[in-house]
């Protein structure tokens, strides 16, 4: 598989406009790349389909009724490399096995813990396994940090 | 005995009172229903019943002599019970039992029935004697409180199960009450960290960076509350590494570890906030800029005394053990105000030191409250 190289190109999907835009700009201040902002199922359906994005970060709660694990469903069908990472003030909704999803970062995020989760993935995804401490702030699928764990040997 | 002194004792039994023999009289007169059956004969039958049983069956003697019991019992009668007499008949011992039984009107009375056997010097029955007493009364107090209790158990059921549905609500509303919060606070921190960006000069923007820290300690506060099994309370150890490691992990110009030592150290949920904000207030201070150099330790640890909850927190050079420390050193301005003042609110100390090899000991005690 071609790991993705920094910068990254990040899909961002969050229907609360303030807090799309916060994401965006941190994201940039990081040196990545946001490759759209999508507030809704739809959105991202509607989204071209030849660049994939290197991660999404997805709320749970999104516009037009649709929720985070159906966007989840929908980038892993169209985009089956793509990072996805949850971003919500409820992980509690998500399933234990995080329907294929790779992690999760709790809202409320403090800037520090969101640019901390966003090096740690950085790392995670460019280059496993990541070198810095897993940040209080992000919190990996079982079956992501199971793969960090037995590929040492890659670094 | 043979068959004609029974049949001798039943007539002498049938004889109106007064015949000289004195327990015969008394067994005729007593207000106690009596009968006595013989077991040698077909089908174990009355041979002699007092007028209190006639009185309390409605039957006459007539109609009485010569029947096996059994035509008392009727359609409610306990199917045991009358096992337990008909074994207790089989085997010749004595038995008491509640039975329902039915008098000639067909009206149905609880009856206290004593049977027991009467032997001959041979030690063979040759009779039963049986006492009857009609204890309606008290079974019917009896099963009207089996009743009430069962009333009162399925009350007590129906209570609970609306107390559950009740805190299930109430579990529903925490839930999106803290979902709406963390939204907000989120938003707060997006619209700061907006805001940041068109700060004028640098003044402005540490201001803002300031506000910001301490949005985002009240943020982190809130979400450990909820995350953890108890939210009522708030584990200090675990917050102020995780804030610690948010601050350290944040900046590239820096490489500073944390090491942690938590014992349980949980204060309530109701001084979560304020003493939330006094750990990064002192986190804050350590890690400012001139206080930074390369390769510094965090050493954070925490615990519980039965008195006390203690926080210790360490910034410095790394590799120092416990060398004499210098109590001179503290922040001040708004810094030392959300300090001192929120301290004061939470009984909280506040001590600052600083040892000879340069690192900042900050000791945190809150006084547990008195129940």
């Amino acid at each position: 598989m071609n790991r993705p190289k920094a910068p990254l190109s990040i899909l961002v999907v969050e229907d609360e406009f303030i807090i799309a835009m916060d994401i965006e700009m941190m994201i940039e201040d990081a040196g990545h790349q946001v490759l759209a902002v999508a507030s809704s199922l739809q959105d991202v359906m509607a989204l071209p389909t030849d660049k994939a994005p290197d991660v999404a970060l997805v709320d749970m709660q999104l516009a037009r009724g649709s929720t985070g694990l159906q966007v989840n469903s929908a980038i892993q069908k169209q985009w089956p490399d793509t990072i996805v990472v949850f971003v919500t003030a409820n992980p509690k909704k998500i399933p234990d096995d995080f329907d294929g999803a790779h992690g999760v970062i709790a809202k409320p995020f403090s800037s520090a813990g969101f640019v901390a989760a966003l090096k740690y993935l950085e790392e995670g995804v460019c280059d496993p396994p990541p070198v810095s401490p897993e940040p209080g702030s992000f919190v990996a699928s079982p079956a992501f940090a199971a793969q960090w764990g037995v590929s040492p040997g890659e670094r | 005995m043979d068959e004609r002194d029974d049949w001798h004792l039943t007539e002498a039994l049938h004889h109106e009172h007064g015949r000289g023999d004195p327990f015969a009289a008394a067994v005729r007169a007593t207000r106690m229903p009596m009968i006595i059956t013989n077991p040698s004969l077909p089908d174990n039958p009355i041979v002699f019943a007092n007028d209190a049983f006639q009185r309390l069956t409605g039957y006459d003697r007539d109609e009485l002599m010569g029947r096996n019991c059994r035509f008392l019992q009727g359609s409610q009668t306990d199917q045991d019970t009358i096992r337990r007499l008909r074994e207790a008949v089989e085997n010749g011992t004595d038995i008491s039992v509640d039975i329902l039984n039915y008098r000639k009107d067909g009206t149905s009375f609880w009856n206290a029935l004593y049977l027991s056997p009467v032997r001959d010097d041979a030690g063979r029955i040759r009779f039963f004697f049986a006492s009857q007493l009609d204890v309606t009364d008290r079974i019917d107090v009896q099963s009207r409180m089996a009743r009430e209790k069962s009333r009162v158990e399925a009350e007590v059921t129906r209570r609970v199960a609306e107390l559950r549905d009740s805190l299930d609500a109430q579990r529903l509303l925490l839930h999106e009450v803290d979902h709406r919060v963390k939204n907000n606070m989120t938003m707060i921190g997006s619209i700061l960290r907006l805001q940041l960006r068109e700060a004028a000069d640098s003044d402005t923007a540490d201001m803002l960076r300031a506000m910001m820290t301490r949005i985002d300690a009240l943020a982190t506060v809130h979400r450990h509350l909820y995350q953890s099994d108890d939210v009522t309370r708030f584990d200090i150890g675990s917050y102020a590494v995780n804030l610690a490691s948010d601050l350290t992990q944040s900046r590239a110009d820096c490489d500073i570890r944390i090491r942690a030592d938590l014992g349980r150290a949980e204060v309530p949920a109701g001084q979560a906030a304020a003493i939330g904000l006094i750990v990064n207030e002192i986190l804050a201070h350590m890690i400012r800029p001139e206080n930074v150099a390369k390769g510094q330790v965090f050493d954070i640890s925490s615990r519980t005394t039965p008195a006390r909850v203690e926080l210790s927190i360490g910034f410095g050079p790394p590799g120092q053990g416990d060398a004499e420390a210098d109590p001179v050193y503290s922040p001040s301005g708004v810094n030392e105000q959300i300090i001192s003042r929120l301290a004061a609110q939470t009984r909280t100390r506040v001590a600052w030191s600083r040892t000879d090899q340069g690192s900042i000991q900050v000791s945190v005690v809150i006084d547990k409250e008195i129940p």
